[in-house]
């Protein structure tokens, strides 16, 4: 039973278990769908956007951050911790231009984020963060990158990914619907995204926000996209 | 008995019963106590004047071939949401009862929406009584509720279905639940109960607690028939999802009661708890 494992994070349970982190993954579930979808020249963030109380500023409620001119991250679970990271995250890009006078590669800060989540799955009295995040962008190179962390500190590649409430079921649609040819033509990953995500939106396409960044482009967050797309998608 | 700091102490033997007059005095204090704590804590079945005028005796009991009792808000609300949507029940009574969590005293009907234990009565068929738990019963006092009720009713032919929530964690399963389908309903049934169950049964080690467990306890001990739905949520309070898990015992229900087909989406959120636009915990 996990009962008497679960209260210290740096405990392991007889059967090789750390339950908080475990914890910390459901804390993710809680959080609204995200998708990412890397493209040959073009990657893609989608976010189910929560609803927000009438008197909310909704300028202030983002799912997707900047992390840097050429990286962007979405993030799903609890809000005040996705804002510690993210605020890391940014000294951090500055902190590289500044010292090595070059943007940070995708995987470089991926990294930097996963070391600070896993740092805190180690340490007495603290507790794993409770966020996972997809981050894309494009190295100086121009090569496209999508990564997932996990509250573990794990991070992986992904071609393309979900993170949330209804994560699996949005990443079985894109297994089943994934091709690499698709992949050369911007309007078929972004179209991939979005479909993916209409998988499990509520009430329609009202509800999404879209993040584009294509080589060489700065990112562009696209709030109603899904009108300009609706027509093609539904034809398909 | 010497000591090694050189005082003598005076031991009692327990072999020579010594005279307990004080004693005495303090017992029937603690007994006034005692009984004051349990008047206090009395479970007290209220029913109502058109419901005791029905009844020819003076001891009240009441005709009933089938009861479903719903305990916590997500049974609850899927009763009201499917069941008692109709216009064909009657209130016909409440307990009333006091514990450190639950203060419903009053012997007046309770407040639509307060915590309280209600009994519905259908009004075409009058031998089917629901009731609907939402208030905390106290372990001491689950036995008085199940002796009481039942007391109420006469047991010839008596049905008992029961619905209950339960939170996911203490599921106890060697399996990782993560990513499996939760909620989730498992059932148990007394020995009297010959019919087949409409989910699989609950896993040992698992066990039932709280009111449920009194009232299946009751009706195994007096041999009537019932059976135990438990829905297994992740969700703290009353959640639309949660609810329609229930929806397999509306086959037996509809044997009973003429059901209205589904309820709309808004009239299952009316029982929901209004849901977390207001919180920004998780985004």
């Amino acid at each position: 039973m996990a009962m008497s494992y679960d209260r210290a994070i740096t405990v392991f349970s007889p059967d090789g278990h750390l339950f908080q982190v475990e914890y910390a993954q459901e804390a993710v579930k809680k959080g609204s769908t995200a998708v990412g979808v890397r493209g040959k020249k073009i990657v893609v963030l989608g976010v189910e956007k929560k609803s927000i109380a009438k008197l909310q500023d909704d300028r202030t409620v983002r799912k997707i951050c900047a992390l840097d001119d050429n990286v962007f991250l979405a993030f799903a679970g609890l809000t005040a911790d996705a804002r510690v990271v993210v605020n890391r995250a940014r000294v951090e890009c500055q902190s590289h231009r500044l010292t090595v006078e070059d943007p940070v590669t995708v995987e470089y800060i991926t990294r930097f984020i996963s070391s600070i989540k896993q740092r805190y799955t180690q340490s007495n009295g603290r507790r794993p963060f409770g966020i996972s995040s997809l981050i894309v962008g494009f190295d100086f190179d121009g090569t496209p990158h999508l990564y997932q962390t996990e509250p573990s500190g794990t991070y992986h590649a992904w071609k393309a990914n979900a993170i949330g409430r209804s994560a699996k079921t949005v990443r079985e649609f894109l297994e089943k619907h994934y091709k690499e040819e698709d992949m050369e033509s911007d309007t078929e990953v972004i179209k991939l995204a979005i479909r993916a995500l209409l998988e499990v939106v509520q009430s329609g396409g009202k509800n999404i926000e879209l993040a584009i960044m294509k080589q060489d482009e700065s990112m562009k967050v696209c709030l109603n996209l899904w009108y300009l797309y609706s027509k093609k998608i539904a034809a398909v | 008995m010497a000591t090694f700091f050189g005082e003598v102490l005076s031991v009692y033997s327990r072999a020579v019963e010594e005279d307990d007059d004080e004693l005495d005095d303090e017992n029937e204090e603690d007994e006034q106590i005692r009984r004051e704590i349990e008047e206090k804590r009395e479970v007290y079945i209220e029913w109502y004047p058109d419901v005791t005028q029905s009844v020819s005796s003076g001891n009240c009991t009441l005709q009933c071939s089938d009861l479903i009792i719903a305990v916590g808000p997500n049974a609850s609300g899927f009763l009201s949401a499917y069941v008692l949507n109709t216009e064909s029940w009657d209130a016909v009574g409440h307990v009333s009862l006091w514990n450190e969590k639950s203060r419903c005293t009053s012997r007046q009907p309770p407040l639509p929406g307060e915590p309280a234990c209600r009994f519905y009565r259908h009004r075409d068929n009058p031998s089917v009584l629901m009731c609907q738990s939402t208030c905390y019963v106290a372990e001491d006092q689950l036995f008085q509720w199940a002796d009481k009720v039942f007391g109420s009713l006469l047991n010839r032919g008596l049905n008992v279905m029961v619905l209950s929530d339960s939170p996911v964690a203490e599921y106890k399963t060697p399996d990782n639940l993560y990513g499996s389908a939760v909620p989730f309903l498992r059932s148990l049934k007394s020995s009297a109960f010959k019919d087949q169950a409409l989910c699989p049964a609950l896993e040992q080690p698992n066990i039932l607690t709280g009111l449920p467990a009194a009232v299946l306890s009751h009706c195994q001990v007096h041999r009537i028939p019932a059976v135990l739905y438990q829905c297994y949520t992740d969700v703290i309070g009353p959640d639309t999802v949660t609810m329609e898990t229930y929806k397999p015992a509306l086959t037996s229900l509809s044997k009973l009661v003429k059901l209205e087909p589904c309820p709309s989406a808004d009239a299952l959120r009316r029982f929901a708890k209004v849901s977390e636009a207001q919180s920004n915990l998780y985004t």
